[in-house]
């Protein structure tokens, strides 16, 4: 019975392009149109946003895709001055890469150079990771978890979980790193033999996201540990912690640069 | 006390310098089961310990405790989610120790399981957690509707409850109601975020006992209803949607594949729980009796499936009739029971609350003034609670409960007796949120 069932259901695995793209019923990542930046969009805009993820400085209006939460609320009152990407390869080695900087004077993007080459040692066939939850909320663990379901099936791309450090290649790790897990993330990254990866998973990872300005938080991954790819969503999607694995083992190129698709 | 003795504790925080109290009773000021408030007595942060006659009490003393209050007579203080303070396991000389955590061999959150072993049997249990502090409920004062949200959507990982709760709060505490097709919405959303949970509970049970048949098609169903609450609220956890004073949105699922799945999981989910490797590996693992649920304040399907026949959407009057889900066995398969049922009675309430949308808008401005309210959600876990002080749309205070705090003993004492290998099948089985004990 169990036998006929499974032979019913059939085979579910997605292929890669379909797990990359952002489904068409959500809202993707927001993209700033620089030519509706107008004084008062940019105002509404900066008063808009729950999370705080535009400002405003020196002539520079930014959109910093680590403070985003992807309500969407700034593309539906703005549709002329903010757009939507809907690609989920936003995964980046550099932070200043998930921020999108528009010059007002000029009207275009700031384009910060090209990102630097990732790290050539970690190219393996096959990758192990160790997850540590640092302070999250059990969502973007549970993002992480879900990539080994049937439908994104992460093992046939070489990419699986590992009980201990001791056996793992790379450490995937969420939350904001709260003051009490600090200790326990450094010590489990110190106990990984080399080389060694890192990847911040989400935007409280990135940056604290919304617990950014609590004491009890380190705000940040790289505040405890070296890390080589960031993965920015509230949190990301399956589909975008599976391109930031394959940025790391260089199988993937970043295509967010200055916070914008190229 | 007489309430306390008839009743259970909802809810013990700060109020400036006195110390709130909410049991839920049947004697109470709402209902047949109403709640009563009252300040303990006491003055300039001491208070007379309850924790010895109702250990229910315990962990809330002991949060009090660490944010500088006394609960004077408290039988073992100690922290509970500050770690700059020392803490001490209790000793048993001549037992094997056994550490495990804060960082463990799955994708979970992290937290500390100190076992006394005498041989492979588990003597005793003592749980440390706090490190998920983020410190939440110290941002919370001075924020807006908005951003209070935003942080009330991360205390644990059940968005849809904690900032329904907290909305509805807020707006009782300004006399005020959401539009009712808001209230369906937000209900069909709840509901959703249930059978997601409930079947994440029952997947996990099954790929700890080796049973991956079980695992797959359950983890597949619930990947596929994932979906849906992302169509139905924009966010793959049902974050963004939900506002005080309404719903941001109205997404479009797909009714008839939610109505598929469930008829599917009635199919599967009583011949898998009837399986024999299944009965063999939870039948009489990890019990909870009802006597120690009642009197240590389980909530959620933890009480639920130990006897303790209370559901807070039994007081819903938008629930049509309702009847909890019980059972008496108290261990591991008992739970996994009330998983099932629940997850496929929260798919017909989505199905119901959906195809009787009430006409009328999302959501409407509430008005701003001042006032505090108390108010309750039936998530997945158990009981949401948020209390908020609002002045002219800010928050003064919020206090917040998850259910995880009031039920991470039932896995203390359900463990006690048991193999240490059935531990991960215990804990699978109460599958509590470390984030929303710690906050």
């Amino acid at each position: 019975m169990s036998l006929m069932h499974t032979l019913k259901v059939g085979r579910l695995a997605r292929k890669l392009e379909e797990i990359l793209k952002v489904p068409q019923h959500a809202f993707g990542y927001p993209l700033l149109k620089p030519a509706g930046l107008t004084p008062r969009v940019r105002e509404g805009l900066i008063h808009l946003c729950p999370s705080g993820a535009f400002a405003e400085v020196e002539g520079i209006f930014s959109l910093d895709l680590a403070r985003c939460v992807g309500c969407g609320r700034c593309a539906l009152a703005y549709p002329e001055a903010v757009g939507e990407m809907r690609s989920l390869e936003v995964a980046v080695t550099r932070k200043e890469d998930l921020v999108q900087r528009v010059d007002l004077e000029r009207g275009g993007f700031l384009d910060p150079g090209p990102p630097p080459s990732p790290r050539t040692e970690l190219r393996l066939p096959i990758l192990a990771f160790r997850e540590v939850s640092a302070g999250d909320t059990g969502l973007a663990d549970s993002e992480i978890a879900l990539l080994g379901n049937p439908f994104n099936d992460m093992g046939r791309f070489g990419f699986q979980v590992v009980a201990s450090p001791r056996h793992a290649d790379a450490l995937l790790v969420t939350g904001p790193v709260s003051r009490n897990m600090a200790e326990a993330l450094r010590r489990t990254y110190e106990a990984m033999p080399e080389p060694k990866g890192v990847v911040a998973v989400g935007n409280e990872a990135i940056s604290g996201g919304v617990f950014a300005g609590s004491p009890q938080v380190m705000a940040g991954v790289d505040r405890v540990v070296p890390v080589d790819v960031y993965v920015p969503g509230d949190p990301p999607r399956p589909g975008a912690i599976l391109h930031g694995l394959m940025l790391l083992v260089g199988r993937m190129t970043q295509r967010l640069v200055g916070g914008v698709l190229r | 006390m007489e309430a306390l003795r008839e009743g259970r504790p909802v809810a013990l925080f700060p109020y400036g310098d006195r110390v709130l109290l909410w049991v839920e009773h049947p004697g109470g000021q709402k209902g047949a089961l109403g709640l009563t408030e009252a300040f303990l007595l006491g003055e300039r942060r001491r208070f007379p310990s309850l924790a010895a006659e109702f250990p229910a009490l315990d962990w809330f003393e002991r949060a009090l405790w660490e944010r500088g209050f006394e609960p004077v007579g408290h039988p073992g203080l100690k922290p509970l989610r500050r770690h700059d303070l020392p803490y001490t396991f209790r000793e048993f000389p001549l037992l094997h120790e056994v550490p495990v955590g804060p960082v463990h061999a799955g994708i979970i959150e992290p937290g500390h399981f100190r076992f006394s072993v005498l041989g492979e049997r588990i003597v005793n249990l003592e749980i440390r957690l706090g490190y998920q502090h983020r410190g939440l409920l110290s941002l919370m004062p001075g924020k807006g509707a908005e951003a209070a949200l935003l942080l009330v959507e991360r205390a644990g990982s059940e968005p849809v409850a904690h900032a329904m709760a907290f909305a509805e709060a807020w707006e009782r505490a300004l006399g005020w109601e959401a539009p009712s097709r808001a209230q369906y919405l937000r209900r069909a959303a709840l509901e959703l975020e249930r059978a997601f949970g409930h079947l994440g509970h029952l997947a996990g049970l099954f790929t700890d006992i080796g049973y991956a048949y079980g695992a797959t098609q359950v983890g597949r169903i619930r990947a596929l209803l994932q979906g849906e609450l992302d169509r139905l609220t924009g966010h793959r956890y049902g974050r963004n949607f939900l506002r005080v004073g309404g719903v941001w949105r109205e997404g479009q699922p797909d009714l008839e594949a939610i109505a598929a799945y469930r008829e599917e999981l009635a199919r599967l989910l009583p011949r898998l729980l009837k399986n024999p490797q299944v009965l063999d590996r939870m039948r009489y693992v990890g019990e909870v009796r009802r006597a120690k649920a009642l009197a240590l304040g389980f909530v959620g399907p933890t009480a639920r499936a130990s006897g303790v026949g209370r559901d807070l959407r039994q007081d819903d009057p938008l629930y049509p009739d309702f009847t909890p889900v019980v059972r008496q066995g108290g261990d591991v398969l008992s739970r996994a029971q009330v998983y099932a049922e629940e997850s496929l009675k929260a798919l017909d309430y989505v199905l119901f609350f959906l195809r009787h949308l009430p006409a009328g808008p999302l959501a409407l401005d509430p008005p701003l003034g001042e006032g505090e309210a108390l108010a309750r959600v039936e998530a997945g876990r158990g009981e949401v609670v948020w209390f908020v002080r609002v002045e002219a749309g800010r928050v003064v205070m919020a206090e917040g409960v998850d259910p995880s705090f009031k039920n991470w003993r039932a896995l203390e004492l359900a463990v006690r007796g048991e193999g240490l290998p059935d531990f991960p099948l215990c804990n699978k089985s109460f599958d509590l949120s470390y984030a929303g004990s710690d906050l």
